[in-house]
């Protein structure tokens, strides 16, 4: 799977994520309730662990799925690194919140979890990028010619 | 191609941003918590044991085999259902409910004012943790005076935290949910068809049969106890 694919990939996921996490934050401001099947969403949503310092967490969440997909435009390796920095923390924090529904909150939101799912997804693909492009095994799968420098 | 310089950077980046984000979400969760969490039941009267060992079923209190039923038709605001829940209803508790005689019925109305409504579905979340009954109670021991927007978040903190058994962040976040909207539109409903056109009112009978109305001459326990006896000895 070339480079360009996974970049594909992953704003497809990123996307997906901002979609969940758009309608999570549509929804606390007011646009209508939850379709929820689990029944913990508004619980969840209403828990002290929805906001990190007074901002919603589904807002962080967009922020963070919008600028992955904004890096995905790009080919350089310093946009791979901030990808792999808001991706995975992005992941770790979700791993965190995961946690606290089951131990703390004691329920679970639906739509929490289809956002762990897309973050877990773009977090393995876009390590999967740059575990592959820091050992330079793109370089092997790209077409015949795309590492020539010319001179 | 990213250099491994670079690679094992972004990585330090993400585990300071994930720890920073953890760590604010934690001192934000527990900054959060009602201060009185250390003493909950410092500021409020009544008893949040009270009903503790009584069975519980979202609005009923009481063994779903008792022989008899009450219903009761209260808004939490009412200082008259305050009153004859401060007088009346633990008498009711010990001598009919706890033996297993009686099962009393909360149908909640919310007329007198948005403290009404707040504070009904706050009792109507708890009791999606069979906790109803412990919420109204406290509410009724800790009433305040009619629209002065006495039900505030830190009442609600300090009787969630006091009840035993009841996960105070669950009970405010259910308080919107269609379950609740539900049970205070069958409440309604019910108000209209029984007639009652103010509170408290109340509905005894045989469990399962028909519920008849009773005349409350006073607000200690007297009236309600002479109608449960009728019934009793019929």
């Amino acid at each position: 799977m070339s480079l360009r694919v996974l970049r594909v990939g992953v704003a497809a996921a990123a996307l997906a994520g901002a979609g969940v996490t758009g309608y999570l934050l549509s929804a606390r401001w007011g646009a209508g309730e939850l379709v929820c099947r689990t029944g913990g969403c508004e619980t969840v949503q209403a828990s002290g662990y929805a906001e990190v310092l007074g901002i919603p967490v589904a807002a962080l969440g967009l922020a963070t799925y919008a600028a992955i997909a904004f890096l995905m435009l790009f080919a350089s390796p310093k946009a791979l690194a901030a990808a792999v920095s808001l991706a995975l923390a992005a992941c770790l924090f979700s791993a965190y919140l995961l946690v606290v529904q089951a131990a703390v909150i004691g329920e679970l939101c639906d739509w929490c979890l289809v956002n762990d799912a897309l973050v877990s997804v773009v977090a393995a693909l876009v390590l999967v990028m740059a575990w592959r492009s820091a050992t330079g095994s793109a370089a092997t799968s790209a077409p015949r010619g795309a590492t020539h420098v010319p001179g | 191609m990213l250099s491994r310089g670079l690679l094992a950077a972004s990585l330090a980046v993400a585990g300071v941003l994930a720890a920073s984000l953890i760590s604010a979400s934690v001192f934000g969760a527990s900054s959060s918590e009602p201060e009185e969490v250390a003493a909950p039941t410092s500021q409020l009267a009544g008893d949040p044991a009270l009903l503790r060992r009584l069975p519980q079923d979202g609005t009923v209190l009481g063994s779903p085999d008792a022989p008899l039923t009450l219903v009761e038709y209260a808004d939490l605001q009412c200082p008259f259902c305050a009153e004859w829940a401060r007088r009346a209803f633990p008498e009711l508790v010990r001598d009919y409910v706890a033996p297993g005689r009686l099962r009393i019925e909360f149908r909640g109305l919310a007329f007198v004012g948005p403290d009404s409504e707040i504070a009904l579905r706050s009792a109507l979340a708890a009791g999606q943790q069979d906790r109803l009954w412990d919420v109204v109670h406290l509410l009724y021991t800790n009433q305040g005076a009619e629209n002065t927007g006495w039900v505030t978040q830190d009442l609600l903190d300090r009787i969630g935290t006091a009840v035993p058994d009841l996960h105070a962040g669950r009970m405010l976040g259910q308080r919107w949910t269609p379950l609740v909207e539900r049970q205070l539109n069958v409440a309604s409903r019910a108000a209209a068809r029984d007639g009652i056109s103010g509170t408290p009112a109340f509905l005894a009978g045989p469990t399962g049969g028909k519920l008849e109305p009773v005349v409350l001459s006073s607000l200690d326990a007297a009236p309600v106890r002479a109608h449960l006896d009728g019934l009793s000895v019929r």
